[in-house]
């Protein structure tokens, strides 16, 4: 390749330096180049993940008897809270946020993201975020915030410096996703090859596109919030101090008014990428796909309309739990709409079971699972019973771990080959599907019936009735993350010595990215092409396009 | 056949418009403090900063039949107080402000600290029963053997329904441990 690129150098070059591949732990620190950042977002992503992961299994571990085993009830909520803060913005945000970063120019013909120094910026603010939300909270007096990911006043504003970590970390993260956002945005809009408009781009671009606005009008609200608390904690304001005339409330308002849009923001991404697999592995065109735009825009709506239904139990007047409740459900609509498209895909499909088609196949329906119970949840009346039970737990890991990180797992899976050269071990990819299906439902299926009996979220210790689910919650736990290390192992021995692979190696992949060669070219669109391109991104004709 | 790439200058003008709106979402959030604030009050949700109605226009011009008042305090076996009312019964008209004294006792050797919890029979009198002062209201250090007295100042709420004639209240008083 380094031949190939200097040789074509002087033919574009007027800074060689934007040609060249750099070498060594420079080409990290300083990157600019689109498929360098989104590595290092997919590495990060995924070593939170093993973070976030072993809170959880610290968590399943006290759990598996009643009785304190392990853990003081204080280090437990510490556990809970920072294994909530990791998976969501140290996990699954930066992993979409990776993914978009590696692909989204290869699918729109674009020479790299918009503005490449701002992307590196944005990326690098993460690991220090995550310094201070890991390492050092734990370390301080106090230890780490333990009032919950939500962050509920008036916890948060009691708790000790740990919470101001907490704090801090949020907003780097936050203007780490908010750059990251913008830089997306502009190269969906701006970037497009031409050819390749709005209500022809590919799902996945839809999907971020939209993300990405929704990050840019909520995390700023979670900045305020946390804001607010800071000032509660060191300044002497009472936001959400009752004895100063504030209201604890309040903070609830706020805090969901981010906390809702936020779960489509971690759950859109992933509709994008099961967009393409689905219609990939079926050898069909997506089904619907103008619907599934205008779906994926009514759910990023609707999501800023329903956010008190996370507050049933504060005390709201009943026309306002009924405003609710009917918003929410009627957000069950575009997403059946999506679901629907879905399989009226694979109908009569030519299909095929790789690991990226079973893991998006799984998505389907574990998602449906935990959307099922979103709708029991929004019902205020059910809800009133199940608020803050067991119940919640297993509804939103139905959404997140077999949603949105199945969803990831499947990504990472297709888009291996283009980004490495190489294929994974398709044996392995199957096992460490079966694996994590089956284990995934061993620990969260019982959580409903420990939620329907009434155990609650975010305690230690629990009644000896809840014993035998627990058990079995803990031992599944445990079984699904020793499967994690199937997947490192599979992808670090294929990134080595898997067998090479072709340009398109999924016989019914139309979009962009494989129409350019494996590995994607370092430099890749550096002329954009002229396309002629169907839905979903669907590619019948290319025209120029140089890479290097 | 499309519109012209975009310049540099396209996409830091639309950086600009998104930083922006970044911006306006941040403010955004602290707006909601006065929106929701103007919503509780313009709805009547914000129940709290409601003032607290004693009786009623409709009811005051026709003079109300007193209610029976008595009074009474409990201890669980074992705690070191003893507490007396200083009156058993008496009668009020509704509207009418009552006072009347409780005798507390810390009968042990040791820095005590109580607290006490008002019961109501019929336990449906309690709406009625508008409290103005009580010892209840707050946890109450006492020195060993030491005695104090506590007024306990309440209104009888003119919406009391006719039937309602008789109405106990009655104290029972806990330690607070880990309070010394």
């Amino acid at each position: 390749m380094t031949a190939i690129d200097s040789a074509l150098q002087p033919a574009h070059g007027t800074a060689p330096d934007h040609h060249a591949k750099p070498q060594g732990i420079g080409r990290w620190l300083f990157a600019t180049n689109h498929k360098d950042i989104g590595s290092l977002y997919l590495w990060f992503a995924f070593s939170m993940f093993i973070f976030g992961g072993v809170l959880a299994l610290c968590i399943r571990a006290e759990l598996f008897r009643p009785g304190l085993q392990f853990w003081q009830p204080e280090l437990f909520n510490q556990f809970t809270t920072l294994h909530g803060l990791i998976m969501v913005f140290g996990a699954i945000m930066p992993a979409f946020t990776g993914l978009a970063n590696w692909m989204l120019p290869l699918m729109i013909g674009a020479p790299d993201m918009a503005f490449a120094r701002m992307n590196n910026w944005s990326f690098w603010l993460l690991p220090p975020a995550a310094l201070l939300l890991l390492l050092i909270s734990f370390a301080v007096p106090g230890g780490a915030a333990a009032a919950g990911w939500t962050l509920y006043a008036p916890l948060s504003t009691q708790m000790g410096m740990g919470m101001d970590l907490t704090i801090f970390a949020i907003h780097i993260m936050g203007v780490s996703s908010i750059m990251g956002s913008i830089n997306i945005i502009v190269t969906i809009l701006n970037l497009r090859a031409p050819g390749m408009t709005m209500m022809k781009m590919p799902m996945f671009a839809w999907a971020s596109l939209i993300t990405a606005y929704l990050i840019i009008a909520v995390m700023p609200v979670l900045a305020g919030v946390v804001t607010m608390v800071l000032t509660d904690r060191h300044f002497g304001t009472h936001f959400f101090n009752a004895a100063g005339g504030g209201d604890p409330v309040l903070y609830q308002h706020i805090f969901w008014f981010f906390g809702h849009p936020e779960v489509y923001i971690m759950a859109l991404p992933a509709f994008g990428i099961v967009s393409h697999i689905i219609p990939t592995f079926s050898r069909k065109p997506l089904f619907g796909y103008t619907s599934m735009v205008y779906a994926t825009s009514s759910i990023a709506i609707l999501s800023f309309m329903v956010w008190a239904h996370h507050m049933f139990t504060t005390g709201m007047p009943a026309t306002a739990q009924l405003f609710f409740m009917y918003a929410t459900m009627l957000i069950a609509v575009p997403t059946g709409v999506k679901v629907f498209n879905w399989i009226g895909t694979m109908w009569q499909g030519s299909m095929s079971f790789e690991t990226p088609m079973l893991f998006a196949i799984g998505f389907i329906c574990l998602f449906t699972v935990g959307g099922l119970s979103g709708v029991t949840l929004s019902i205020a009346a059910i809800d009133i019973q199940l608020q803050d039970t067991y119940y919640v737990v297993a509804h939103f890991h139905y959404v997140l771990v077999a949603g949105a990180l199945f969803s990831l797992f499947a990504a990472v899976y297709y888009w291996f080959p283009k980004m490495t050269g190489r294929m994974y071990s398709e044996f392995w990819g199957r096992f460490h599907f079966w694996w994590s299906l089956l284990w995934f439902n061993v620990t969260f299926f019982p959580m409903h019936f420990l939620g329907l009996a009434g155990m609650p979220r975010r305690i230690p210790d629990y009644n000896m009735q809840f014993t035998d689910f627990n058990t079995l919650a803990s031992v599944g736990a445990f079984c699904f993350g020793l499967g994690q290390l199937i997947f490192f192992a599979n992808m670090l021995h294929s990134l080595r010595h898997g067998r090479p692979a072709a340009a398109r190696p999924w016989e019914g992949a139309d979009t962009l990215e494989w129409q350019i060669a494996t590995p994607a070219p370092y430099h890749s669109f550096v002329e954009a092409p002229d396309l002629e391109v169907g839905e979903n991104g669907r590619i019948d004709a290319m025209h120029g396009g140089k890479h290097h | 056949m499309d519109k012209p790439p975009a310049t540099l200058h396209d996409n830091r003008l639309l950086l600009l418009k998104l930083l922006l709106l970044a911006c306006v979402m941040f403010v955004f959030a602290w707006g909601l403090i006065p929106v929701y604030d103007a919503l509780c009050r313009l709805t009547g949700l914000g129940s709290l900063q409601r003032p607290d109605e004693v009786g009623s226009q409709r009811l005051a011009a026709t003079p109300l039949a007193p209610v029976l008042l008595t009074f009474d305090a409990t201890v669980q076996p074992g705690l070191p107080w003893q507490v007396r009312p200083l009156t058993r019964t008496l009668r009020a008209v509704p509207g009418e402000f009552v006072r009347v004294d409780y005798e507390i006792t810390n009968a042990s050797n040791r820095q005590v600290v109580g607290q006490a919890i008002p019961r109501y029979l019929p336990a449906a009198a309690a709406e009625y029963v508008k409290k103005l002062d009580c010892f209840c209201f707050a946890q109450q250090a006492f020195a060993p053997g030491e005695t104090r007295r506590f007024p306990v100042v309440f209104v009888v709420d003119k919406n009391v329904p006719a039937g309602l004639d008789s109405i106990t209240l009655a104290y029972t008083v806990f330690d607070v441990p880990g309070r010394s």
